[in-house]
């Protein structure tokens, strides 16, 4: 079973990680904080989660639609009505207790599932509610699996930052796993611990101690990877020690160190550890220059399937047994070079984008935009009859028939809407206590700017632009708008800004951005209709606001050719068109021309010359374009 | 109950750690907002914050901890009682709330309570979290993405002190003075200026740099989560040092004397800024009155003024967008100007 891909290897290491990653599970399902697997759907995924389901801890999915009151427990409505008594159910976290809370989607968990999950993790209980007086103790651990694609939005950050081990087998194919364990086939049912090896490990895992150079060791790797958030060392030396334990070591030997950087360390890396001292907000390195390739090669080829290999680790150091001898800087390089090995190609250029990305997620949800009763924040219910699109708003319901309650016992059933059987201990409901659900649609909205940083557009009116932007985001926030920025110039259009609402970012965006070059406006329109769609996906309504003086002259390969440069901007100012959201042409040039007007006229585009930019007059110009009606 | 993290344990993020001391000495401070990034104990520090704080006196079996030895502010249920009946009291610790993200509004304010009301047709109102936060404090995580209808609820409570309920056929009015406490990262998202206002205190935490204090932190976080009783065992004597220091500050508080020329100072300092309103000047006014406390000092001077000007004034600036400089540097270079004249 000679592997001479290094890719391939590269990905069965990542099938190991996982593998061990379920035995440490096993050890400590809810010090770890859990795994956030990202992989499609798929045979692997598939393989993985059933070694999961085979690990014998309570597994409870929840679903993207369960509601608050499944997730944290409370009334159980079935019981309730059918014998007239309060009946409480325990929610999925309370049954999840000393095991493990599965959450498919992850992606897409709503925020109001998101934020009482995240609380139970920090604090280890259930919140006392309204029906139950005193919190409920709950440790659980987290399985998040993540199906999004590269451009979308991933699980969201404050959940993600709690889960220790990130695996990643995107780029994993099941006949990669078979190639590398035919040999061994078994070892992927020994996942499972033997109850008396399991409380060895545990055993282990309260004696397992790490020396002083290897906790330094840990943190200099995490602050050189530009990683601020203090939870990562943290959970890192956890993962650590439970593979030691699980390997029956008393002390965290370079194989643990090792495992820990790459499953938790390497996936939240935000920047290449050259210069470690570097602010934690560091840049990440622009598009262009990508970075170094680690140099996968050096890798032994002993795979030995059991033990995942330990990346470049530099193996001539012996493995001695007194780790005091190592220096913590001996210990970081080795971790480090292990996190390297372990990324895959041109992840930190995924990285940058993932970033922006991340934080426009939360509500996911996406589907039509605009479902009338269906969706949106939630009304107070009125009376109303269900059926049709209509929902019973079952609390309501009752609440405006409980206090009727005495008054109907007392009363013979004459024309009872309830059912006759047995009219005691039942609550009488009436046709008029009805009460429906009702949802406040708020179309929320982006504003997509396409900004010329070309050298047609001189420089002070790209400042003028960048004033008009930024009077418009402090705008916005009251109506919980977003606005991304798409900038171009040169050879390449270039997104700014993901969708956000933040000042902070897009203040700045917009400080760096150069100007000067040629005017790429097909390319611009080119990525403003991609976001236009990814948006839409998402339920937002994108709007586009084009700041330009229409002269293009770099085609859509990013090529001189003031002709073909035209063409490809009408063609994507037609594709725009077809999609039938609404567009604003700001014309900026001094004397504006028939190009511009007739691009807008292509794009269905209002169109605006305005020679002499005033950020207030662009900027309410802006505003108009979303308040006004479709 | 599961255990939190001692406050005494903590071990950086001083200014953090100030702030909140400083608003539990002096609740009418109105609160504190902790912005930065993930990761950097903002929520860690919160939750300790119920270490610090002595147990107060409340009226046994009232739903709202109403104090006894305010009756005029009293609840309704307390207000039922018949007043020539004496009141038992007990001692409790004060609370904490957190306030999730995804809360309804029936969680937030109360509602009907249904159990009594299927179970015997009773309309009576269950409080909700607003009612347990009464004389404590509500923490609020990830406030910047609170929902625009939550944030609306709590601006018009957190000013007028009283939560008032006409919903469902229930009209109820119940005192809820609690101190706001928001953490949050300012990349995700701005805070209404309403609700900025309505905080007395604002923090920027930032993710410690210096590698000798992370690996202290992580010990430490490593110590407590591998035996949490003995190490909370461990650090409870600093933790009632700490707490008795509160304690005293709290009695030295209406002893603690502002000379005129302080007054001055923080008038000309807040001219300076430009800030909307009196409330910067009452509340800078309050948080050095209360940090001279802390500090065991009997009138306020310049050096509290120093260090809490940043706090009390950073988030009520008016910002210039294309401004990138930090806010407390601003009032800082204020200050100067002004100690300087």
């Amino acid at each position: 079973m000679a592997l001479n891909n290094t890719s391939s290897q590269q990905s069965l290491d990542a099938w190991h990680d996982a593998l061990t990653s379920l035995q440490i599970l096993q050890l400590d399902p809810h010090g770890l904080g859990g795994v956030c697997l990202r992989a499609p759907h798929g045979p692997v995924r598939e393989r993985w989660l059933s070694a999961l389901a085979s690990l014998g801890l309570p597994l409870v999915k929840v679903p993207g639609s369960a509601d608050a009151e499944r997730l944290l427990g409370g009334i159980d409505l079935a019981q309730t009505l059918q014998t007239g008594q309060l009946r409480m159910q325990a929610g999925l976290l309370q049954q999840a207790d000393q095991g493990l809370v599965c959450l498919p989607m992850a992606e897409r968990l709503p925020p109001a599932l998101l934020a009482p999950l995240v609380q139970a993790l920090d604090t280890g209980q259930v919140a006392a509610t309204q029906h139950a007086s005193s919190p409920t103790v709950t440790r659980f651990g987290v399985v998040a699996l993540d199906e999004s694609l590269p451009d979308e939005p991933s699980v969201n950050a404050a959940l993600q930052d709690r889960i220790g081990l990130w695996l990643d087998l995107q780029a994993l194919s099941p006949s990669d796993i078979d190639a590398g364990l035919d040999d061994s086939e078994d070892d992927a049912l020994q996942i499972r611990l033997s109850p008396g090896a399991l409380s060895r490990a545990r055993a282990q895992l309260k004696q397992v101690q790490a020396s002083d150079a290897q906790v330094h060791a840990l943190c200099a790797s995490a602050l050189g990877l530009g990683i601020g958030s203090l939870r990562a060392p943290s959970l890192a030396l956890r993962v650590a020690c439970a593979h030691a334990a699980l390997n029956g070591r008393s002390t965290l030997d370079d194989e643990d160190l090792g495992f820990a950087a790459r499953c938790v360390l390497a996936p939240r890396a935000t920047q290449w550890p050259a210069e470690p001292s570097e602010e934690q907000t560091a840049e990440p390195p622009p598009d262009d220059t990508e970075p170094p390739d680690p140099p996968p090669t050096q890798e032994p080829p002993d795979n030995t399937p059991s033990k995942p290999p330990l990346g470049d680790t530099p193996e001539e150091s012996p493995p001695d047994t007194s780790n005091e001898e190592l220096t913590a800087e001996d210990l970081q390089e080795m971790m480090v070079a292990a996190a390297l090995a372990s990324l895959p190609a041109h992840m930190l250029d995924a990285l940058a984008t993932q970033k922006g990305a991340k934080t426009s997620n939360t509500s996911g949800r996406s589907g039509q935009t605009r479902a009338g009763q269906q969706r949106g924040r939630p009304l107070p219910p009125r009376p109303g009859r269900p059926g049709g699109h209509a929902r019973l708003h079952v609390l309501a319901t009752l609440r405006a028939a409980a206090p009727r309650q005495r008054l109907r016992q007392a009363e013979p059933l004459a024309a009872a809407d309830t059912s006759a059987a047995s009219p005691r201990k039942r609550v009488a409901i009436r046709a008029e206590d009805f009460h429906i659900q009702r949802y406040q649609q708020r179309s929320s909205s982006c504003l997509i700017l396409a900004l010329d940083a070309s050298g047609s557009a001189a420089l002070q009116r790209l400042a003028e632009a960048k004033g008009a932007v930024e009077l418009l985001l402090q705008q916005s926030y009251s109506r919980r708008d977003s606005v991304c920025i798409v900038a171009f110039r040169g050879a390449q259009a270039q997104l700014l800004l993901p969708a956000t609402r933040s000042l902070v970012r897009a203040k700045r965006a917009m400080t760096g951005l150069p100007g000067g070059g040629g005017t790429p406006l097909a390319l611009a329109l080119k990525m403003a209709h991609e976001q236009a769609a990814l948006l839409q996906r998402q339920g937002v309504t994108p709007l586009l606001v084009v700041l330009s003086d229409g002269r293009a002259n770099v085609t859509l390969q990013g090529l001189g050719g003031r002709a073909q440069a035209q063409a490809d901007a009408q063609n994507w100012g037609q594709q725009w068109c077809s999609s039938g959201h609404r567009a604003l042409w700001i014309d900026t040039s001094v004397q504006p021309d028939a190009q511009a007007k007739q691009l807008a006229a292509t794009m269905g585009a209002h169109y605006l010359p305005m020679p002499q930019v005033q950020a207030q007059r662009m900027a309410y110009a802006m505003d108009k374009l979303r308040t006004v009606p479709a | 109950m599961a255990l939190t993290f001692p406050f005494a344990a903590i071990v950086g993020q001083d200014e953090m750690t100030l702030a909140i001391q400083v608003v539990a000495v002096d609740p009418s401070i109105g609160g504190v907002l902790v912005l930065g990034d993930r990761g950097t104990g903002k929520s860690t520090a919160v939750r300790a914050l119920a270490d610090l704080l002595p147990p107060i006196q409340v009226v046994k079996g009232c739903p709202y901890r109403c104090d006894p030895a305010k009756p005029a502010d009293a609840c309704p249920v307390c207000q039922a009682q018949d007043p020539k009946s004496k009141v038992v009291s007990e001692r409790k610790s004060v609370a904490v709330v957190d306030l999730p993200l995804g809360a309804t509004e029936d969680r937030v304010v109360g509602a009907l309570d249904l159990e009594k009301a299927l179970s015997q047709g009773i309309k009576q109102f269950s409080p909700g979290l607003l009612a347990q936060a009464h004389r404590g404090f509500l923490y609020i995580d990830e406030v910047n993405l609170l929902d625009d209808h939550l944030v609306d609820l709590l601006i018009d409570v957190a000013a007028s002190g009283e939560n008032l309920v006409e919903r469902e056929g229930l009209s109820v009015r119940h005192p809820a003075r609690f101190v706001l406490v928001g953490s949050g990262n300012p990349e995700e998202g701005e805070l209404r200026p309403q609700l900025l206002d309505r905080f007395g205190l604002s923090v920027q935490v930032r993710t410690p740099q210096d590698l000798k204090l992370r690996v202290d932190i992580i010990k430490r976080r490593d110590a407590f989560e591998k035996d949490p009783a003995g190490f909370k065992a461990l650090w409870h004597k600093d933790n009632q040092k700490l707490q008795k220091r509160i304690v005293k500050a709290r009695d030295r508080l209406a002893e603690v004397t502002v000379s005129d020329g302080m007054l001055m100072l923080c008038a000309r300092l807040c001219q300076q800024l430009g800030t909307d309103g009196l409330r910067a000047e009452l509340t800078l006014l309050r948080a050095t009155r209360a940090f001279a406390a802390l500090q065991g000092q009997l009138s306020v001077q310049a050096e509290h003024l120093q260090s809490m000007a940043p706090l009390a004034l950073r988030h009520r600036l008016r910002r210039n967008p294309l401004d990138d400089t930090d806010s407390g540097a601003r009032v800082q270079r204020s200050l100067q100007e002004v100690l300087a004249a």
